[in-house]
């Protein structure tokens, strides 16, 4: 870097940061002499110090490589900046006097490059926000802002600069609202004079932290919440404080809290969302925020984008992609690499892909070097992506006119144009070739040097004389591998190896040494010499003798071997992005075929037809429309020959975790507003599993930890749809509710610690949730003063109580049970089913009485003391007493046999078709999803399963599993994907071993 | 359908004992038994069709469809019934596992990595309520087997029915458990080196306590109860899952000159010629459960015993460690049937493999003669589900089929009729 004496100002800085100086290092001092200041004054407050400093800062470039924009290119032109600012570029540009004059032949010039998204500055942020109108909760911090919380201190601009970059959109770090991001320049010095656009978007994640505690939200499904809640809170604040400017006379002031006031502007919509996201799913979640609020998202990526090609050209969303490639699997032993499952080798190769694949897909996108551990891979990474078929232009866009426009700076940064601020980066060739090098990076019209041209080269053969003419000798240096010099010398004939072989550019000195042996003299013989082009000028130190003084004069050149370039990874193996992308996954959904008719098979209808021999079944448009016998082959039906066969509907699950991100919101002991719908991830093997098995709907569940836990979700097994095409849209809302030992465990200061306490919270916010529905009816009555906030917590709970929300409750005691029933009956309102109920049999009577269904295992046992009073025939005995009743996995391997469970009731005395109903029909009634599935009658879902033969006998498996009329798993489609997987795998293995190798 | 039904609840009403809550051992057989009409499935020969089974003093005396009965010999009719060997759960915490999440009555793990002095019958809890539960599906030997550290103790093959662990003991000793390392672990071979040095001092025990002309060595209760390894009166159960802990496993064993049997072994199907050149059967301890990788088939686990089977490898299966699930034992085996094994193989898993490779074959395991009376009497094939065990003998006394489950299943019944 070319430093112009800054001694001046650096005392006037001094004395007007004097406070802040007086905290710093020595070392920090040393580092601040280094600080390079704006000379532009007239925009500066800081008053001049000592001597004003007034280098020019005209510059021209010439002869030149100029790429002014993506796909615009001059050859040989010139380029002129004034004072920070371009101030002409052309091919026939005339040279201002004024200018100091750079001859960049050879070299090419770029536009500075925009980091879309960075911490840069956010070292050490603040945790404790101890001041000031606060949230109540941590991860709000909508009211920061990355100037005011801009640390200059090592802030890592340069390692940026190194990588190209003139120009950051900086985000604070903390948090779920973090805070406005900025967009800020990387010269060095205050960020006072670094600022190039404030506000620019509100940054936030979609994942929680620790750094704040054991606080709501810990789970995904809690920050969802928290999002959508806020989001709320902050529209419902500025119509609030409104509402008390209008006429504040007797009315409450409403709350002062700043991170809301902060996101008055993201919930109009004018202040974009900048989500930080961490999957494929969590891209879909931030954009499914759109269907609920007027926001205006940007995502940035994760490198799995290339997995949602049709959702974000369809979204036309703002992307922001990073470069932080997965490391090589772990396949060096054929038995670690047992261990790789497919979806992780496809990751690893794909990941260059996703920029061009998405490029490819007209999707635009910025890049971003956040997510690389070490941000000198970040040109590595970006010419791998180009290698692996990223257009380079498109490549050049991403880096500098499209976050441009994206940050609102376009008018000033993007392109080499007149007017723009003077940000470029000189390279020694094509930017996007391996060996080249940026030479230097101009910010804001100051240059940054990154690397040099040797200014001596003392490579080659030289012939040495001493002074007195006694010694001849010839020296010959080479190069062995960059920045690493060898030679010889000779003598009358005999050579030694020199050691110790160096040149210093900013000395201009030559260093070598040898072994004086060879030449009777006993010790090292030691060169030292002044470089001054051809020449060399110096004496050596011989031990036992005079000091020689020497000369030398260059005889010939080094020849440089040419190299060659490294050998990349062939980009050739034909990867079919699969959906989800993992072993099985699909191309696209299957078709559905206009009709099925499966034919002369035994038909469990699971309605009032009952089991049907030699029986037909005919899906129209993916419903049931008719079961019986000898029914009409409509017209290019897909027909099925079900001789010996038996057909069910689709099982269902009551009860699963699988195929979530996080089952439980510990934050807090009520929280019927977290969803589990919001964290769905197909990214699932067991899903897959499950359809082998004929499961094709469950009820995927919030864990046990909450007497009153979140809201659970209805999915179909559609293998290979995204996450929200799983969802059975019609299905009512359920809750999940938990009692006995699990809820009262949390922890050891969250109430409640007994059963007492779960049975008193729950009631607690049942009455607030009355209190909380009162206000609002006041409201929606009269609409005067303040507006009522939307709790979404007690939302949810009145709706319980409402019955709009159907309670599925955790428990396993009978006490526990009868407690929460005749709670609801108090609230005057019906428990929709128990889940587990260990020991629901011995209420089985009051269940019936009540109307709760009872939702159980077949055969858990005791695992913990309170499932010690299982028996085999609970589901029976519940049965007998009337009890609706289903079984339920609460596991995902079982889940993938739920026909197995319903055979051991059989086992405990059930009549078959009885012990179907439970993994069927009734399971459906609880559920509150039998006008869809759970049996095969006209206007059902053409939901089913073709078995080689009874379903409940144990030697019988699942051969086709169709959902919808359409069929998503196939027993003999099974062993072709099997043979795919290990092929694939075995190419990608072999791919990887090879790069290791290297 | 519900003709069947009712007659069921009323079969169960008539089996299951009306009374006691407890569940009383039976007393030891008293005099000659035949049961007579039934179809009898030995195992180990023929299936013998409208055959005779006799026995006396707990053992089987004779099968056949030509027995004579000596005098005052009690007959049962058993026609349109099956008889099977007493089913065996080669794998289990029986006895010593009680409420997993309550650990006081969990007696699984002893202290520290080397235990070879344990022996589990002698903690085996008799009054535990999963004996009653495990025996009525037909579990009538459980092999109860101690776990944790590196050698983990002694297991037993226990009777499931009587008053003590003393005379529910049928073998002591059955082996010496030796639970593989995790290969995933920074520690693998330095746990790997601590069984090799459990090992060569043991030996050097064994030595010194019988050289002769040296001074007398003191005893090490560890090192004794190790001599029977040594001697080969006792195999090494290796619990091992991975393919590298199982190739590891097989090679210090050969090394070792001890005879191993495989526990558990979930990659085995990769390494079978290896078994088979050692002669290493394998206890498959789950085939209800979940494949361990992605690219794996759903069925990858419940296809295991037919891989093994077609490849030759001598296997017997086992169920779930937890005690409460050892009512399951049959269904282990039916998910492999299920699955590609044979039938009549995957009986065979858990009634005479178990029993040859455990070395119980002298007492259990099939029906001949001269094996214990220890059999369930079925109206079908054990492993399938709707298949009712309707009696159990345990070396020729009849049990008590009214287990927990039909207790509290009866109890309850009672409170809906009264509500009723």
């Amino acid at each position: 870097m070319i430093k112009v004496n800054k001694t001046a100002h650096f005392w006037g800085l001094m004395r007007a940061f004097s406070v802040l100086i007086l905290a710093l290092s020595i070392s920090v001092l040393i580092l601040a002499l280094s600080i390079t200041l704006p000379s532009t004054i007239f925009a500066q407050t800081v008053p001049i110090e000592g001597m004003k400093e007034n280098t020019p800062r005209v510059h021209a470039f010439t002869n030149g490589t100029i790429v002014t924009e993506p796909g615009n290119v001059i050859t040989g032109g010139t380029l002129v900046i004034r004072n920070g600012i371009i101030e002409a570029v052309g091919s026939n540009v005339a040279i201002p006097a004024d200018a100091r004059v750079w001859d960049l032949a050879g070299k090419t010039i770029y536009p500075g490059f925009i980091d879309a998204f960075s911490e840069i500055g956010m070292k050490d942020p603040r945790v404790e926000l101890d001041r000031g109108a606060q949230s109540w909760n941590p991860h709000l911090r909508a009211h920061l802002n990355a100037i005011n919380e801009f640390n200059p201190e090592d802030d890592g601009s340069s390692e940026l600069r190194a990588q190209g970059f003139t120009t950051v959109l900086s985000a604070p770090p903390l948090g779920i609202f973090r805070g406005d991001a900025a967009v800020i320049e990387l010269g060095d010095g205050s960020v006072a004079n670094r600022v190039v656009r404030n506000g620019v978007a509100q940054s936030a994640s979609l994942s929680g932290s620790w750094d704040f505690g054991y606080i709501y939200p810990t789970s995904q499904i809690g920050v969802i919440a928290l999002i959508r809640q806020t989001l709320y809170d902050a529209d419902w604040y500025e119509r609030a404080h409104q509402a008390y400017e209008n006429n504040p006379r007797g009315l409450q002031k409403p709350e002062t809290n700043a991170p809301l006031a902060a996101l008055r502007d993201v919930v109009r919509g004018t202040k974009p969302i900048l989500f930080t996201t961490s999957s494929d799913e969590q891209i879909l979640r931030a954009l499914r925020f759109t269907d609920e609020f007027n926001i205006t998202p940007w995502i940035k990526g994760n490198g799995n984008e290339y997995k949602l090609i049709d959702v974000l050209s369809e979204a036309s969303v703002p992307l922001i992609l990073p470069l932080n490639f997965p490391e090589v699997p772990d396949v060096d032993s054929p038995e670690e690499a047992l261990n790789e499952d497919l979806g992780d080798l496809r990751d690893w190769y794909l990941a260059p892909e996703n920029p061009g694949r998405l490029n490819a897909a007209d999707i635009t996108f910025s890049f971003t070097t956040d997510g690389l551990e070490d941000k000198a891979h970040f040109l590595r990474n970006l010419r791998e992506a180009v290698f692996a078929g990223l257009d380079s232009t498109a490549a050049l866009a991403a880096l500098t006119q499209n976050p441009a426009r994206l940050l609102g700076i376009d008018t000033t940064h993007g392109s080499i144009s007149t007017g723009k601020v003077a940000n470029f980066v000189i390279t020694d060739g094509d930017i996007f070739a391996d060996q080249t090098q940026i030479m230097d990076v101009w910010v804001d019209g100051d240059r940054f040097n990154i690397n040099s041209d040797n200014v001596i080269d003392v490579r080659g053969d030289w012939n040495l004389t001493s002074a007195d003419g006694t010694v001849q000798a010839d020296l010959s240096i080479t190069q062995s591998r960059p920045g690493s010099l060898s030679g010889t010398i000779t003598i009358s004939g005999i050579e030694a190896d020199l050691k110790n072989v160096a040149s210093d550019d900013d000395t201009r000195r030559f260093r070598a040494d040898f072994e004086g042996d060879a030449f009777d003299v006993y010790g090292l013989i030691q060169l030292t010499a002044s470089v001054s082009g051809d020449q060399l000028n110096g004496w050596a130190e011989v031990p036992g003798s005079e000091r020689v003084q020497w000369s030398a004069v260059r005889v010939a050149e080094f020849e440089e071997e040419v190299k060659e370039p490294d050998e990349k990874l062939a980009r050739n193996l034909n990867i079919s992005i699969t959906r989800p992308s993992m072993e099985y996954g699909r191309e696209s959904i299957p078709e559905q075929p206009r009709y099925v008719l499966i034919q002369n098979a035994t038909i469990w209808t699971m309605g009032e037809d009952g089991i049907l021999e030699n029986a037909d079944l005919l899906i129209e448009r993916g419903e049931v429309t008719e079961v019986g016998r000898d029914l009409n082959v409509p017209r290019n039906a897909v027909v099925i020959d079900g001789t010996g066969k038996h057909v069910t509907p689709g099982l269902i699950d009551a009860h699963l975790h699988s195929g979530v991100d996080g089952v439980n919101e510990i934050g807090n002991a009520i929280v019927p507003e977290v969803r589990l719908g919001d964290v769905l991830n197909i990214n699932n093997i067991w899903m897959y599993r499950q359809l082998a098995g004929g499961l094709t709907t469950a009820h995927v569940m919030h864990g046990s930890a909450n007497p009153i836990g979140g809201q659970n979700v209805h999915i179909k097994m559609k293998w290979g749809s995204l996450s929200h095409d799983l969802v059975i849209e019609d299905a009512p809302r359920t809750v999940k509710f938990a009692l006995g030992e699990n809820p009262k465990r949390v922890g050891t200061d969250r109430y409640p610690e007994t059963r007492m306490g779960t049975e008193q919270i729950i009631a607690d916010r049942f009455n607030m949730a009355r209190d909380y529905e009162a206000r609002w009816n006041e409201w929606e009555n009269n609409r005067v003063g303040i507006p009522p906030r939307r709790d979404l917590r007690l939302d949810a709970i009145v709706d319980i109580l409402n019955e709009d929300i159907l309670v599925q409750s955790h428990s396993y005691r009978a006490d526990e049970i009868l407690s929460l029933m005749r709670l609801a009956e108090r609230y005057d309102f019906r428990i929709k089913a128990f889940h587990h109920g260990v020991e629901a049999y011995k209420v089985a009577p009051e269940l019936a009485a009540h109307g709760a269904g009872a939702v159980v295992w077949s055969d858990w046992s005791s695992f913990k003391i309170e499932a010690y009073d299982a028996t085999n025939y609970n589901a029976r005995l519940l049965f007998e007493a009337g009890v609706a009743t289903s079984l339920h996995s609460d596991d995902s391997q079982v889940a993938s046999r739920m026909n197995w469970e319903a055979a051991k009731m059989v086992r405990a005395g059930m009549d078959p078709v009885d012990a179907m109903s439970l993994i069927t029909s009734t399971t459906a009634e609880l559920l509150g999803i039998d006008h869809r599935v759970g049996s095969l009658e006209s206007g059902k879902d053409g939901d089913f399963v073709i078995w080689s033969g009874d379903p409940l006998s144990t030697l019988t498996v699942a051969e086709q599993t169709w959902i919808e009329g359409r069929k998503y798993f196939d027993i003999n489609e099974d062993k072709t994907l099997q043979r795919n997987i290990a092929n694939e795998r075995a190419k990608l293995i072999e791919r990887a071993k090879e790069v290791k190798n290297d | 359908m519900n003709t069947l039904k009712s007659l069921f609840v009323a079969l169960l009403c008539m089996m299951w004992t009306q009374t006691a809550d407890a569940q009383i051992p039976a007393a030891p057989q008293s005099g000659p038994i035949a049961l007579v009409g039934g179809t009898i499935h030995t195992v180990s020969g023929d299936v013998i069709e409208n055959g005779t089974l006799l026995f006396e003093e707990g053992v089987i005396t004779a099968i056949g469809t030509d027995v004579e009965l000596p005098e005052g010999t009690a007959i049962e009719d058993v026609t349109g019934k099956m008889i099977y060997p007493g089913l065996i759960d080669s794998y289990s915490q029986m006895g010593i596992y009680e409420i997993g999440a309550v650990s006081l009555t969990v007696d699984v793990n002893e202290q520290g990595p080397i235990n070879p002095n344990v022996k589990v019958e002698r903690a085996f809890n008799p009054e535990s309520r999963h004996i009653g539960i495990a025996r009525s599906a037909g579990v009538l030997t459980s092999v109860t087997t101690p776990g944790g550290g590196l050698i983990s103790g002694q297991s037993a093959a226990m009777h499931m029915d009587g008053w003590a662990w003393d005379t529910m003991t049928l073998k002591s000793g059955v082996g010496m458990i030796v639970s593989w390392p995790s290969a995933n672990s920074d520690n693998y071979k330095s746990n790997i080196e601590d069984i090799r040095k459990a090992f060569a001092d043991a030996r050097a025990y064994k030595k010194a306590r019988e050289a002769s002309g040296v001074p007398r060595h003191d005893i090490d209760t560890r090192w004794e109860s190790m001599i029977p390894v040594f001697t080969g009166e006792m195999p090494v159960i290796v619990d091992a899952d991975d393919v590298r802990q199982i190739q590891d496993a097989i090679t210090w064993a050969e090394e070792e000159d001890v005879r191993m049997i495989l526990l558990s072994g979930r990659d085995s199907y990769l390494v079978t010629e290896y078994l088979k050149k050692n002669d290493i059967p394998v206890i498959i301890t789950n085939v209800i459960t979940a494949p361990n990788r992605a690219w794996e088939s759903y069925d990858a686990r419940y296809s295991l015993p037919s891989k093994l089977y077609d490849a030759g490898v001598e296997f017997a299966i086992a169920g779930d460690a937890s005690a409460a699930n050892a009512n399951r034992l049959p269904l282990e085996a039916g998910a492999a049937a299920g699955f590609g094994l044979p039938v009549d193989e995957a009986i065979k898993a858990i009634t005479l493999s178990p029993a040859k490779i455990l070395g119980l074959d002298d007492r259990i395991g099939a029906l001949e003669v001269g094996l214990d009376a220890t059999f369930l009497i079925t109206d079908g094939n054990p492993i399938e589900y709707a298949t009712q065990v309707e009696q159990v003998y345990i070396r020729g006394s009849k049990s008590d089929m009214n287990d927990m489950h039909r207790q509290f299943y009866k109890k309850y019944r009672e409170k809906l009729d009264q509500a009723r």
